[in-house]
């Protein structure tokens, strides 16, 4: 039908998302806004005598500028073996070889775990004494350490997080780098061997540019789902030892909900959302930009 | 012509075989971790802490499985679980497939801009907003009920729920809304009679992508529930590992269960689930 035909047909079209927006409105943007204005009144303090202390603690806070540097690092770390690992394996799944649907079923597995209970396997695994991976290493290299504190360990505890969100998040980038993968002409990889391009050849002007927006995607949506990662953090290292494993959502939370300073808390949450808006940008363009 | 041919296949070979061994240490890399928690699942709590450790149980037990049901309230955990996702796919599809439809045949002012508005919303992060959340339930008395848990999933639902219906509507013919119109139905009857009849398939998989999103959830269950008999599934596997004296057995058990329904439905639903993040419409 020709759209806006009428006054009433045109207007309509605002009852039938009313209710959807009303909710996002209540449940999201309100208190957001709420946290903003919480961001920026004094301690126990109300109405509008604003201030900007929480701000000004929060860049001299060490442990919120450490958990920033986490962060980064979690995310940076995260997708980047979400990607390699993703990509290797949609190559190989690419090949159509015998097994293909078995491998990929197998592949998906971390993927379908929820986050709480892959931070719990992983605790279990990397328990120094009753856990599998101290005696798994032992069997290759006899001389490692029996009872190896993983978790304890400040310079192990953060790294362990970031493999087990590793394998919690390649699956997802695997299956849409696969998607991409097949669609890719044939034609091009035969033309491309025609003209005596090996596979490096092959894999940087054809693999690559076929695949160029869908990495984009897979990464800026990755990148905004790492930046709030929390309970695989939480069940697996509880942000410790000390806060050496605190990501911001962790932070905010812990802040908030266990140490009760609101104001500070909302200030946190602020900048860390400024960030996240500032990394989701690339994304929202992206979907926008195809429509 | 006959060199050519056998350093071809020669590629292949080798292409198969660095192919085959990724494909088998990554499934290793995989399922390892899991076949542990299974593996401990099925032993009694003195051989979890057997030294050296059993790889695999001596004498597999259930017991871990009957544990959690009855040393721990895992069946009450299950039923709020299954009460919250289960209504909140409705709701969220039901209000979601509403505004899809808004979207997708009416152009009305500031349509384009709400549609981003819808996808922004996406990137929110629950903890900006989840303290002031928290005292709106607590001042309306919603606070520790699954009500004020099922308004707030169905709201983080609802973008991609909107987004997914409305690329579902807009491959579905004008004609067929025409069609209503010249029989004298309203616009809501038409959505209902006519429209949302045929969008069954793709209102299927928005319900389970809301159910999963639900499911999963911790963050919110954890700062909207306190008490014990209102705890979700992921809430209760949270606490008991946070307990003193971990039963390793029983913690794995309940972790495994609880995680069937997303074992499930992602395997069943990963092909969906990759068309809609390519359009943008599905979140993680």
């Amino acid at each position: 039908m020709r759209a806006g035909r009428t006054w009433h047909d045109r207007h309509l079209g605002y009852l039938f998302v009313l209710p959807a927006s009303l909710m996002l409105a209540a449940v999201l943007i309100f208190p957001a806004v709420i946290t903003l204005k919480l961001s920026v009144t004094p301690e126990g303090g109300s109405g509008w005598h604003l201030t900007l202390i929480h701000y000004r603690k929060a860049l001299r806070d060490p442990v919120l500028i450490q958990t920033f540097k986490n962060t980064f690092a979690f995310v940076a770390l995260s997708l980047l073996g979400h990607f390699l690992l993703g990509l290797g394996l949609a190559l190989a799944l690419n090949q159509a070889l015998p097994g293909q649907t078995f491998f990929r079923l197998l592949a998906l597995i971390p993927w379908t775990i929820p986050d709480v209970v892959a931070g719990i396997i992983f605790r279990w695994l990397l328990n120094p004494i009753h856990g599998a991976l101290n005696p798994l290493i032992r069997l290759v290299f006899p001389r490692f350490p029996a009872e190896f504190q993983w978790l304890s360990s400040p310079a192990l505890a953060f790294p362990s997080v970031i493999v087990a969100n590793i394998w919690r998040g390649y699956p997802l980038v695997m299956v849409m780098l696969l998607a991409g993968l097949m669609a890719i002409p044939r034609e091009l990889y035969e033309a491309a061997a025609v003209d005596g391009a090996g596979w490096v050849k092959r894999f940087l002007h054809v693999t690559l540019p076929g695949l160029r927006t869908i990495i984009l995607v897979a990464l800026a949506l990755d990148m905004v789902w790492e930046f709030r990662r929390f309970a695989l953090v939480l069940t697996m290292t509880g942000g410790g030892p000390g806060t050496l494993t605190e990501v911001l959502s962790t932070l905010v939370y812990k802040t908030y909900f266990q140490f009760f300073t609101f104001e500070y808390a909302s200030a946190m949450a602020i900048l860390m959302s400024a960030v996240l808006f500032v990394l989701s940008l690339p994304y929202i363009l992206l979907v926008g930009r195809e429509r | 012509m006959r060199t050519a041919a056998t350093s071809v296949r020669r590629e292949r070979m080798l292409d198969a075989a660095v192919s085959y061994s990724l494909l088998v240490l990554s499934a290793l890399f995989a399922l390892f971790p899991v076949a542990w928690m299974l593996s401990t699942s099925l032993k009694t709590e003195a051989e979890a802490f057997a030294l050296p450790v059993h790889w695999i149980p001596q004498r597999p037990t259930l017991q871990a499985y009957v544990d959690m049901w009855t040393l721990k309230p895992f069946g009450i955990y299950f039923w709020n679980s299954l009460v919250v996702s289960g209504v909140t796919a409705l709701l969220s599809t039901a209000v979601g497939a509403l505004a899809g439809y808004g979207f997708s045949r009416f152009r009305f002012r500031f349509r384009t801009s709400l549609m981003a508005g819808f996808l922004a919303t996406q990137m929110i992060s629950g903890v900006l907003v989840i303290g002031p959340y928290f005292q709106i339930l607590a001042a309306v008395g919603l606070y520790n009920t699954l009500t004020g848990l099922i308004i707030a999933y169905v709201t983080i639902c609802l973008p991609f729920a909107a987004w997914m219906s409305k690329g579902y509507f807009d491959s579905i013919p004008r004609e067929l809304d025409e069609a209503g119109l010249v029989d004298g139905a309203s616009r809501l009857q038409i959505f209902l009679r006519i429209i949302m009849p045929v969008a069954v398939p793709g209102t299927v998989a928005t319900l389970l992508f809301a159910f999963l999103l639900a499911w999963q959830d911790l963050l919110w269950a954890l700062c909207l529930i306190s008490i014990d008999e209102k705890r979700t599934v992921t809430l209760g596997v949270a606490f008991t590992v946070g307990e003193f004296i971990i039963k390793w057995p029983m913690l794995t058990a309940a972790s495994l269960i609880g995680s069937l329904p997303t074992i499930i439905l992602y395997l069943f639903l990963q092909r969906f689930y990759v068309e809609g993040l390519a359009r943008g419409a599905v979140k993680g």
